[in-house]
């Protein structure tokens, strides 16, 4: 158990006026990278590393985490203004955040995913702070059989997100776990539908199927409709009305159950290994419109769906490092970043952390609350400022946002081939959408596939084929008995959204 | 009319699964002796939803309304643009292809506006060339 003094010393650190540099910096880098289709905070934070290796440890991990949390924030920021998020968490938060956008309230929805986003995210951190250790004991004891009945709970929650035709909803599931099957099989290693590109052995990568599908399909579409036709690619409208400029206390304290609910998703999957912020985002954005009384307005400008996926997939972020810190296993490829960073600093995460370098880790808890704060400020002047850009005419915002999108998903899947992925995907998703099939379901199913596909095989080598051992484990019972009830409520909610 | 979109779709992706299941599976990944999950196990099971749901869609159409033809035509012009850049790129690199690109779009698009045409054409790609390769030390594709 770390003492108070090392506790207060570890906080005292973190507010250095070296150490608060360091954050501002990376908030503002990672706000301004993360915007950008196809680089997001854990290119950011790539990028970043080699940038901290002649600082001491404290202002380099201070440094990195300005950049991670600021890298959200600003991933928002495309999806919202231009329906093309850079990332496919954010995905969730297009959903309604650019509706609002084109209703002239461009700083009204950038400002509610920026609340939404911090409070999610200081709610993991503060969870990180005060209860790390037992939840990540708890992390551990999820199995693959248990790994398997929970993403079977996630897919039960894609039922959320359907529209008009369930048979649709299951085609763009189905078919974005056939993408998910290309490359090696989980079990075996063996090559599957590669067709003798050795460049897809590892599988279709995550940014250029994402990108291509989110953003770049939209771009097409948006380039095709403005032809001869040069508007500005948002409209913030003059309006006299100040509340169509800023979210008011009464609207951020309206959405307070929901930030509640997307931060605790977020945390607790935050904390087990590989489920990531997208099954955050869209699970929490799932239930928070089926709890709705008013689940029509969903998909309109609803500030409502706005602060669940921000403040679910921001909280992912904190809740990540619960198992990397107190047992030195990263969960996801940025918390796999952020272990590189401490050992290159001379950390070693894992049990013995909090005994050895006790002041440096609550160091590090304090730079993670202040990275909030400058968030916060950071965000809001940032905001006004992507908003003044994204009101130049669509002729120069979509030529260079295409010409960012190639340099981003090249540099994240190391050449061209993965660019020609992107204008593949982006031809499949804009069919996709002029067809009424959801791109975002295509999306989570392609994303939780590869390790639904390999904890089914782990699970059957543990129970050697015989599948009712899962009822000898009353997490997996719990988590299927849940998925049947939510897919029953989601279904029936989609019923009632189609009666009005 | 209105349900035409729908049986095409549904037809095309009842002939994917079918395709997919009895030859493209079959033929293009690997099959391995023991093990418990075969790798063909979720690519067949996929197949096999695709074509029935499919099916479902084609018999059950919704109401929905496709895009307007002349627009697609339209997009299929700017993906002839892109996937003659993404080619033009692996021959002569980023730099002397994004403005020629930049400009391409731009014009299809109706700007004549030279300030804004300037912006996109040589600012742009060059603060991309400035950022990636000067500041980041990365590689251009």
């Amino acid at each position: 158990m770390v003492d108070f003094s090392t506790m207060l010393a570890g906080f005292g650190d973190a507010l250095s006026f070296l150490n608060l540099a360091f954050i501002l910096f990376g908030v503002v880098l990672g706000q301004f990278v993360g915007a950008v289709p196809g680089i997001g905070p854990i290119m950011a934070m790539a990028i970043a590393i080699p940038f901290t290796f002649g600082l001491d440890p404290l202002p380099a991990i201070a440094f990195l985490v300005g950049v991670n949390k600021g890298g959200l924030v600003g991933g928002a920021v495309p999806a919202v203004l231009m329906n093309t998020p850079g990332t496919p968490d954010a995905a969730a938060t297009a959903m309604d955040g650019y509706p609002l956008a084109k209703q002239g309230k461009p700083l009204k929805a950038t400002k509610m995913a920026l609340f939404s986003s911090i409070t999610g995210d200081t709610f993991s951190d503060i969870v990180l702070i005060t209860v790390s250790a037992p939840l990540a004991v708890l992390a551990l004891k999820m199995g693959p059989i248990e790994v398997v009945a929970l993403m079977i709970f996630a897919f039960s929650i894609l039922a959320g997100l359907i529209g008009n035709s369930l048979a649709k909803g299951i085609i763009s599931a189905a078919f974005g776990l056939l993408a998910a099957s290309i490359g090696q099989d989980p079990e075996n290693f063996t090559p599957r539908l590669i067709f003798g590109y050795w460049d897809l052995f590892d599988g279709l990568a995550l940014p250029s199927v994402a990108i291509g599908m989110l953003a770049i399909s939209e771009i097409l579409h948006r380039l095709s409709e403005a032809h001869g036709n040069l508007r500005p690619a948002i409209i913030a409208k003059n309006t006299d009305n100040p509340d169509d400029s800023r979210v008011t206390w009464a609207e951020y304290w309206s959405c307070r159950v929901t930030m509640l609910r997307g931060a605790i998703i977020g945390t607790i999957l935050g904390a087990l290994p590989g489920i990531g912020s997208t099954a955050a985002a869209f699970m929490s954005y799932a239930m928070t419109k089926a709890s709705s009384k008013d689940p029509g307005s969903f998909g309109k400008g609803n500030i409502h769906g706005i602060a669940a996926s921000e403040s679910a997939n921001s909280a992912v972020v904190g809740a990540n490092l619960i198992p990397l810190l107190t047992l030195g296993i990263p969960g996801s490829v940025g918390a796999a970043l952020i272990i590189s960073a401490f050992m290159i600093h001379g950390m070693q995460p894992g049990p013995l952390l909090f005994e050895n370098q006790g002041r440096l880790v609550y160091g590090l808890f304090g730079a993670m609350i202040m990275a909030n704060f400058v968030n916060l400020w950071v965000g809001q002047l940032g905001l006004r400022l992507w908003v003044k850009v994204v009101s130049a005419p669509e002729s120069i915002i979509f030529s260079s946002a295409l010409l960012l999108c190639f340099v981003g998903v090249s540099m994240a899947t190391s050449g061209l081939f993965g660019v020609a992925i992107m204008l593949i995907f982006a031809i499949i998703g804009y069919l996709m959408t002029s067809f009424g099939y959801s791109l975002v379901i295509f999306i989570i199913a392609f994303f939780l596939g590869p390790r639904f596909e390999k904890s089914i095989a782990q699970s059957l080598a543990l129970t050697n084929g015989d599948m009712t051992q899962v009822l000898k484990s009353p997490v997996a019972v719990a988590l299927l008995i849940l998925s049947v009830v939510s897919l029953v409520w989601f279904l029936r909610t989609n019923a009632r959204v189609e009666d009005e | 009319m209105g349900t035409m979109a729908d049986r095409i779709s549904g037809l095309f992706f009842m002939a994917l699964g079918l395709v997919m299941y009895f030859w493209i599976n079959p033929t293009y990944i690997e099959t391995v002796d023991g093990g418990n999950l075969s790798p063909d196990s979720l690519p067949n099971i996929c197949s096999l939803i695709l074509a029935v749901a499919g099916a479902f869609v084609a018999i059950k159409p919704t109401n929905h309304h496709v895009r307007n033809p002349v627009l697609m035509a339209k997009t299929g012009l700017y993906v002839a643009l892109l996937v003659a850049g993404i080619w033009a790129m692996s021959w002569l690199g980023f730099e002397y292809v994004a403005p020629v690109l930049a400009l391409a779009i731009m014009w299809f698009v109706g700007e004549r506006r030279l300030l804004w045409l300037g912006l996109g054409v040589v600012v742009v790609p060059a603060a991309i060339w400035f950022i990636v390769t000067q500041l980041l030390g990365r590689a251009l594709p």
